[in-house]
């Protein structure tokens, strides 16, 4: 059975200033160059509404890798987590 | 390379700035004089005591200073002698139309000068036996040093010879960014060989802005008169150009984004593609009527930073661009004549429009210009959550030709369409540029008397308006919006619009 992550951007009004459009941009390259490389794990780029998490005052943008919530995500971070998140059960690919 | 498009330490920097005014804007109370706020600003944007980006936070933080004052349409303070940060605040805290120029400065110590377009050999030298470098170089630039291979920056010519020879691939090609960027040749160097920009040549088209590494350059900014003028109670009217859809992020419908604006207080929300609509019936009969007799070629006008850039490179032929109002413009006007004591903002990608807006025939139509980005710190700052609102729509609608303007190739069909409506038989030859670089080419072309004929279809930023400096969306992302919203009308052509015969 193929895996499947599912990440959800935020891009309520605050991510968005923070850049989470682009954020989803950099994930969408990163599954498809997974899966020209043979990636069997699916990885699902959701946008969600905003999630509440801005009003506390800690910035943005927020992404949830899983269930995992990153804050302040930068792409770095976030395409590290997602790649954990791969790792666990892929055999077809080298990652 | 560019960094151009992408989302970087320097966008959310140059964000967070437009929040922290707009917060100000709101917050303050407008009687009051008390601007330490802007004291605390580069604390709250810089935080800790680590410095991120460049040597130290002290820096970092002057810096974030200066762009409060041009975000707030104040000019830079000299570096040479003091002056106080809140000076001139006072007076720019109103609702009073008051940009001046120069509208796009370098930040003179935030600029690393890099050195302007070389070839330089990178430490991928191996000092070959065969060094291929110096045989193929046609003037003799390429010697052989003590560890690699040595370019005569004097000599050389730059034809890049040597880089293709290279079997390391050790000699690249490296410039300003900036000056990279700029297709009007603006940027000269200081003294000190920082950047500094020819304001007769700028055209404001911003793209050194977002092109900048070490975000050296900005704009000035109306977002505090704007909120001011709001909240003092004048009747505000946004007009939001047409690439405005999905800017605000994929879940922000248009209609979504009509109700952010009005959350914002300002009372009416028009498209700008309505505008364009009225541009494109003048434009298709300004060339039915002028070309080729009278005007070899007629080139278009939406484009403030193209159309100034035409005029200052084939001054013979300023003529030639077209003499119709921008889709700002007429739009602007249209509301004016039906309440002369509105105030008018415009809300685009564009940077140039700061510009035009205080031409003098534009000024008294178009009181504040922002851009998408600026008006997401304004949401921000408002917490106005544009994803939980209900939906709106335009009391008047443009037609899908109108709204496709903000894509490359968008005008240029509108006004064929239009023509073609008149007359099915005119032919309607287009040649069209992205990007000021290729639109001088396409002038030079002109001037060698090929364009006879020819509509020209000139932009600025490459994708056209989805692709400006004020921009939050990637260029396809917005592209394909711009199309999906343009479908959505009930006119396809201008002439088709009901809505342009009808008085507001
Ligand atoms: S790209 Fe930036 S840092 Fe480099 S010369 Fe231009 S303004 Fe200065
Ligand atoms: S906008 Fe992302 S949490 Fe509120």
């Amino acid at each position: 059975m193929a895996k499947k992550i599912v990440v959800e951007v935020c891009t309520g009004t605050h991510c968005v200033l923070m850049g989470s459009m682009h954020m989803m941009d950099s994930i969408a390259s990163l599954a498809e160059i997974r899966e020209e490389m043979g990636s069997t794990t699916e990885i699902e780029v959701k946008a969600v509404p905003c999630l509440n998490l801005c009003k506390s005052g800690t910035r943005g943008p927020f992404v949830i890798v899983d269930g995992k919530t990153i804050p302040q995500a930068e792409a770095d971070v976030v395409m590290a987590e997602i790649m954990s998140h791969c790792n666990d059960e892929c055999s077809n690919c080298d990652c | 390379m560019s960094i151009r498009g992408l989302f970087t330490p320097i966008t959310k920097i140059r964000r967070q700035v437009f929040e922290e005014i707009a917060r100000f804007a709101y917050e303050r109370d407008l009687k009051s004089d008390d601007f330490y706020y802007f004291y605390e600003s580069p604390y709250r944007i810089i935080p800790g005591e680590v410095a991120k980006y460049r040597d130290s936070v002290f820096k970092e933080r002057t810096i974030i200073r200066e762009r409060i004052r041009l975000a707030m349409g104040l000019p830079l303070r000299p570096t040479t002698s003091y002056q106080n940060l809140t000076d001139g605040m006072k007076e720019c805290a109103s609702s009073k139309k008051q940009l001046e120029l120069p509208l796009v400065t370098v930040i003179p110590f935030a600029c690393e000068a890099c050195k302007p377009d070389h070839f330089k050999v990178t430490n991928n030298c191996k000092k070959c036996l065969a060094h291929p470098c110096t045989s193929v170089c046609p003037v003799n630039a390429v010697s052989i040093g003590k560890d690699s291979a040595i370019i005569d920056s004097e000599k050389c010519i730059k034809c890049g010879r040597c880089r293709e020879a290279c079997p390391y691939g050790a000699i690249i090609r490296s410039g300003r960014p900036c000056a990279e960027a700029c297709g009007a040749k603006a940027i000269e160097s200081d003294e000190l060989g920082r950047a500094k920009i020819n304001q007769d040549k700028c055209v404001a088209c911003g793209l050194c802005i977002v092109s900048c590494p070490f975000a050296a350059i900005a704009d000035k900014s109306e977002i505090l008169q704007l909120i001011t003028a709001i909240r003092s109670g004048e009747k505000v009217y946004a007009i939001i150009a047409p690439s405005f859809v999905g800017q605000f992020g994929p879940l922000a419908t248009p209609g979504k984004i009509i109700s952010g604006i009005r959350e914002l207080g300002m009372d009416y929300v028009m498209e700008v593609s309505y505008g364009a609509d009225i541009g494109s019936i003048h434009e298709a009969e300004e060339f039915m009527e002028h070309v080729p007799d009278e005007k070899p070629f007629l080139g278009t006008s939406c484009c403030p930073a193209w159309a100034s850039f035409a005029k200052a490179t084939l001054p013979d032929y300023a003529y030639c661009i077209a003499d119709t109002n921008t889709p700002m413009v007429a739009t602007a006007v249209k509301i004016k004549e039906h309440d002369p004591n509105a105030k008018v903002v415009f809300i685009g990608p564009c940077i140039a429009k700061k510009i035009e807006a205080t031409y003098e025939d534009v000024a008294p139509y178009v009181d504040y210009v922002i851009t998408y980005e600026e008006l997401m710190g304004i949401f921000s700052a408002k917490g106005v959550e544009l994803t939980e609102l209900e939906e709106s729509e335009f009391d008047v609608e443009a037609s899908a030709d109108g709204r496709n303007y903000a894509v490359s190739g968008g005008v240029a069909n509108a006004v064929i369409n239009t023509v073609k409506n008149r007359d099915p038989q005119r032919e309607v030859p287009v040649m069209k540029a992205e990007t000021l670089a290729e639109c001088r080419k396409m002038l030079l072309l002109a001037k060698a008397g090929k364009a006879t004929g020819h509509l020209l279809e000139g932009m600025a930023c490459s994708g056209g308006c989805v692709g400006g400096p004020g921009t939050l969306s990637a260029i396809p992302r917005a592209s394909k919006d711009v199309k999906a919203f343009a479908d959505k009308s009930n006119f396809k052509t201008a002439d088709d619009n009901i809505y342009l015969n009808i008085k507001k």
